[in-house]
């Protein structure tokens, strides 16, 4: 009964919300069936290259699983490592299993209809990607046929031609992006040497001098008042994106084996979710996941906000619902489950094998 | 029984082992003589002449229900046998299993027709006389002695996308002396498919850049005493190197050679083997110069005998073989948490054949494997076929089987660093079966066989390298595979003509039975992924004197992907069309073959998700001399 009454005003609030949202709209209302809703970036199974992205509107609770093959009639053929659209223009990053065979996918975001793609030697081994104004940032590792995760670059990409119009070096992996005012923070992949941040002016399109960092940076994004986080292993640091110093150090009790990671902002800004998670000896991934605030002095590990580990996690803008990704194994279907911002669960949703990101349209 | 009446009114079918009346020793390497209840397809040997330059599985999709999950032309290909997974079928060359002790199956891409000269499908469960891995099937590849004084071929097939296969082969036989015959075998085989397609995409899905090469030689030696002793020596050298989008840095190798040797002895009823095989499997990806490189060896040696026993004087006698296998492997891998490991196997059995009467034969078989700490279950079985009719010009016979079957753990199974775990459990199983088969001598002016059989197959402590659990090893599923076979064969004879027709329909339902947490409840009941519910195969072919047109298709129902079978590849028909001539002048054959494979262009997916070719075409010529 109290399920029902919940989701009758989450429901609510999403009516609401597309109401306003519609009102805002001076240009003609776009049209597609994807125009406004969720959007899960599924990695599927690495062999089997068989990603897709699921998407839902807000008031409902079930998911088109594929909505990629639905409008174009292929699937994307790799896994999909992320979605993120402005104005209605889409860009999805595909990793297939083989080498040569990944891409950037252009797609109209309300229709899905795809637009054009770059492959390989452009595109190799994409991880993230930012739109801003008429340009996109893509992370790739490059071929990295070593395993070493060494080297890397950002795919500079120009929406309007569809080209990659440069790619700028940026050694171990690079991975996480935030951008913020001219400057594009980068982060990368633990599982290579990476210690800094990297921090590219998007003006002159060339990295200028790192912030050195105790293990892999991660940049999670700026907070209320305009302060970068970025976890680095078992810290999260607080930095003046004026100055580049490190104002503050929370550090996260890993007990030597959790790894922390999927780290989120709440809609105001000023807190932050993240999963902590480890392997048992039985090859089953445990862990929870926590929030604190960004005036915290230091991180509550005692009670975690819910006692589950996730695979995805994002806030979404307008409801200020927190989406979970749950992924039983890469050989099945995978949830979404969506909670209250105190922990409580709303409802869950079946989308694709492995979801890993969200992205709100 | 619907069931059964409908197996009938479809003429369905198949070939059955030929039955021996008399009760008789039975010497040699031939299993096949105590799996009475089960079903064994032989694959005539001109079907194997045609095929001579591709690889077994093209023969067994074109023949048998067994389905093929396959990453994409010269790339792995494993089987799923009876709704079993790549691990349940054995794979017997002369009597040996050869699939990889470290992966416990075999890459049908890697064994070409070239390599052996007879080739029979056994369907079920025959663990009690086979041993491991004989859970879903089993495919019997032997080498036979020449009857031809001198004979030589070279042939070569052209293939569409840049691709050709070369095969010659020697065989001779001679008398040594008053008391001994010397016969063998020397082949040799190379292979290059560049798959270098026109088109690199078919419907927006890449047609994926590979490489194969594969080479290979098979002697054969056997000597013939007429003082009823046998010496048999085999040897198939096989190499097979694949390289995934060899353009790229990126580029992935997997090269996987085996060295097989045999030394077989027979003197009257006692027979002795002894086997050494190495696989090899290099792999590297990006720099290909410095492969991972795991080599395992096994030695395997066995004797048997055969003896009758008599259980009185009204009674007819029982044959017997009773025997003993003894098997080391050695393995280095660098995946191990250590290397070398070594392991070794026993097995005893005891394998009986009554012929009660002249309508009902019966075998019951028992074996007991032993392994290095730890021991399969005791394997029982019991078969029965008895003649309900048995007319000049018709015949019926019904057939069962009840038997237990087990699985050894692969030793990556129980040894791949941080997955494997040392204490799996080998899996059991029970299979039960029931078929009848019925011959009509004079149908249409020509033979016509059908067959109908219908299996229950439930496998318990079913290893699976848990998705759930980072891909840890685990004895977690029951799974339960049950189905049902048609089969139906025809052929025709006229003076100058000949016509026959293959058929089967097969319908394997295998579903996981045991819910292991949450979200395993997506999973319980579902199909099994690349096992599909339906498949069918026909084969038709008319010969004019040495001319003979085939045409052949294959279908397969959809096959999902995933446990919860939320993705799925859809279903697909290929039709293939074969045409052969040959011209004899004095002693000297040229053979011409042309095939058009997916002849109506069909579009499907591999396991990759990337497409399969569309139409193409192979010529062949075979130039052969014969001394005869």
């Amino acid at each position: 009964m109290k399920m029902k009454k919940q989701l009758a005003s989450s429901l609510a609030v999403a009516f609401s919300a597309v109401l306003v949202w519609s009102c805002n709209q001076s240009d003609p209302d776009p049209k597609g069936d994807y125009v406004s809703g969720v959007f899960v970036s599924n990695e599927g199974n690495f062999s089997q290259n068989n990603g897709s992205v699921s998407f839902f509107p807000r008031e409902r609770n079930t998911a088109d699983a594929d909505i990629f093959a639905a409008a174009n009639g292929t699937a994307l053929q790799g896994g999909v490592q992320d979605f993120v659209a402005a104005d209605g223009k889409g860009i999805l990053l595909v990793d297939n299993s083989v080498a040569g065979q990944d891409k950037v996918v252009f797609v109209d975001s309300y229709t899905f209809k795809s637009e054009a793609s770059i492959g390989a030697p452009d595109i190799e081994n994409p991880r993230e990607a930012v739109i801003t104004g008429s340009k996109a940032y893509v992370s790739c590792w490059g071929t990295n046929a070593d395993l070493k995760y060494t080297t890397g670059y950002i795919a500079v990409i120009d929406l309007a031609t569809k080209k990659v119009t440069k790619k700028i070096n940026v050694a171990d992996g690079p991975e996480n992006l935030v951008y913020s005012n001219g400057k594009l923070f980068v982060g990368s992949t633990p599982w290579g040497a990476g210690n800094k941040l990297t921090i590219i002016n998007t003006t002159t399109e060339e990295a200028g001098s790192p912030i050195a960092t105790q293990g892999a940076a991660n940049p999670v994004g700026l907070d209320a008042n305009g302060k970068l986080w970025v976890n680095a292993n078992d810290k999260v640091l607080r930095i003046n994106t004026e100055t580049n110093a490190t104002e503050t150090t929370l550090a996260i009790a890993t007990e030597g084996f959790k790894s922390p990671g999927n780290f989120t902002f709440s809609t105001d800004l000023r807190s932050i979710f993240f999963v902590l998670s480890w392997f048992d000896s039985n090859g089953r991934e445990l862990g929870a996941t926590y929030k604190f605030g960004i005036g915290d002095a230091q991180i509550a590990m005692t009670t975690p906000l819910i006692p589950r580990v996730f695979t995805g996690l994002a806030v979404d803008p307008t409801q200020g619902l927190l989406y979970a990704g749950v992924t039983p194994s890469y050989a099945q279907a995978g949830y979404a489950i969506r909670y209250r911002t105190d922990g409580s669960v709303v409802d869950s949703i079946k989308v694709g094998v492995a979801p890993t990101g969200f992205f709100f349209q | 029984m619907l069931w059964a009446s409908l197996a009938f009114s479809i003429p369905a079918c198949a070939q059955s082992d030929s039955i021996a009346l008399e009760p008789v020793i039975v010497r040699g390497f031939v299993p096949q003589r105590f799996m009475s209840g089960l079903k064994i397809q032989p694959i005539d040997s001109a079907v194997l002449a045609q095929a001579r330059f591709q690889n077994i599985s093209d023969v067994l999709s074109a023949f048998t229900p067994i389905a093929f999950r396959n990453y994409g032309p010269g790339q792995l290909s494993t089987s799923s046998f009876r709704g079993t997974s790549a691990n349940h079928t054995a794979v017997l060359w002369n009597g040996l299993n050869i699939n990889a002790p470290t992966l416990g199956q075999t890459d049908f891409s890697t064994i070409p027709v070239a390599g052996f000269d007879q080739l029979s499908v056994q369907y079920g469960s025959s663990a009690s006389v086979i041993g491991s891995d004989a859970v879903g099937g089993s495919i019997l590849l032997d080498s036979r002695a020449s009857v031809q004084p001198f004979h030589a071929s070279i042939g070569r097939q052209q293939e569409s996308f840049k691709n050709h296969q070369t095969h010659a082969d020697l065989r001779y036989t001679t008398s040594l002396n008053s008391l001994w015959s010397f016969s063998g075998k020397t082949a040799f085989y190379d292979g290059r498919m560049n798959n270098n397609y026109p088109k690199p995409f078919r419907r927006n899905y890449q047609l994926l850049p590979t490489e194969t090469f594969q080479k290979g030689i098979v002697q054969d030696l056997f000597f013939q005493s007429k003082k009823d002793q046998e010496i048999s020596a085999h040897v198939w050298l096989t190499d097979n190197k694949l390289i995934l989008t060899p353009d790229e840095q990126g580029r992935e190798m997997t090269r996987t050679t085996a060295y097989r040797t045999m030394l077989r002895y027979r003197i009257g009823t006692l027979t002795s083997r002894t086997a050494w095989v190495r696989d090899i499997i290099d792999y590297a990806k990006g720099d290909l110069s410095r492969p991972d490189h795991s080599v395992t060896d096994k030695f395997a040696t066995r004797i048997e005998k055969d003896f009758l026993i008599n259980i009185g004087s009204n009674l007819n006698t029982v044959s017997i073989k009773t025997g003993s296998e003894w098997t080391h492997y050695r393995s280095r891998v660098p995946g191990y948490d250590r290397s070398p490991i070594s392991e070794n196997r026993t097995d005893v059995f005891l394998l009986t054949r009554w012929q009660a009467t002249s309508r009902l034969i019966t075998s019951v078989n028992l074996r007991q494997g032993l392994v290095s700490s730890f021991n399969p279950p005791f394997t029982p079985s019991i078969g029965i076929e008895f003649n309900v009719v048995q007319k000049e010009d018709y015949k019926l016979i019904a057939k069962g089987s009840y038997g237990r079957s087990y699985r050894v753990p692969t030793l990556n199974e129980r040894y791949w660093k941080d997955l494997g775990n040392p204490d799996i459990r080998p899996e059991t199983g029970w299979n039960k079966e029931a078929g009848l088969e019925q011959t009509f001598k004079s149908a249409f002016g020509g033979t016509l066989r059908t067959s109908a059989t219908f299996y229950h197959n439930r496998i318990k402590e079913w290893t699976y390298w848990n998705p759930s659990r980072n891909y840890r090893v685990e004895n977690l599923q029951q799974v339960l595979a049950r189905g049902l076979e048609l089969q139906m064969s025809y052929q025709r004879q006229t003076r100058s003509w000949l016509a026959g027709l293959d058929a089967g329909y097969a319908l394997n339902r295998s579903s996981q039975e045991k819910a292991y947490d949450n979200y395993s409840q997506d999973i319980v009941g579902k199909q099994l992924v690349f096992v599909p519910e339906h498949s069918a195969n026909a084969n038709a072919f008319i010969q004019y004197k040495f001319t003979r047109l085939t045409g052949q298709f294959q279908g397969s129902g959809k096959r999902y992907t995933t446990f919860d079978n939320s993705q799925f590849l859809d279903g697909y028909g290929l039709v293939n069309l074969l045409a052969e001539t040959s011209i004899s002048a004095c002693k000297m054959k040229l053979l011409v073959q042309g095939q058009i494979r997916n002849v109506t262009d069909k579009f499907y997916l591999n396991v990759r998700n990337n497409a399969m070719p569309g139409r193409s075409y192979a010529v062949s010529l075979t130039f052969s001399y014969d001394s005869q």
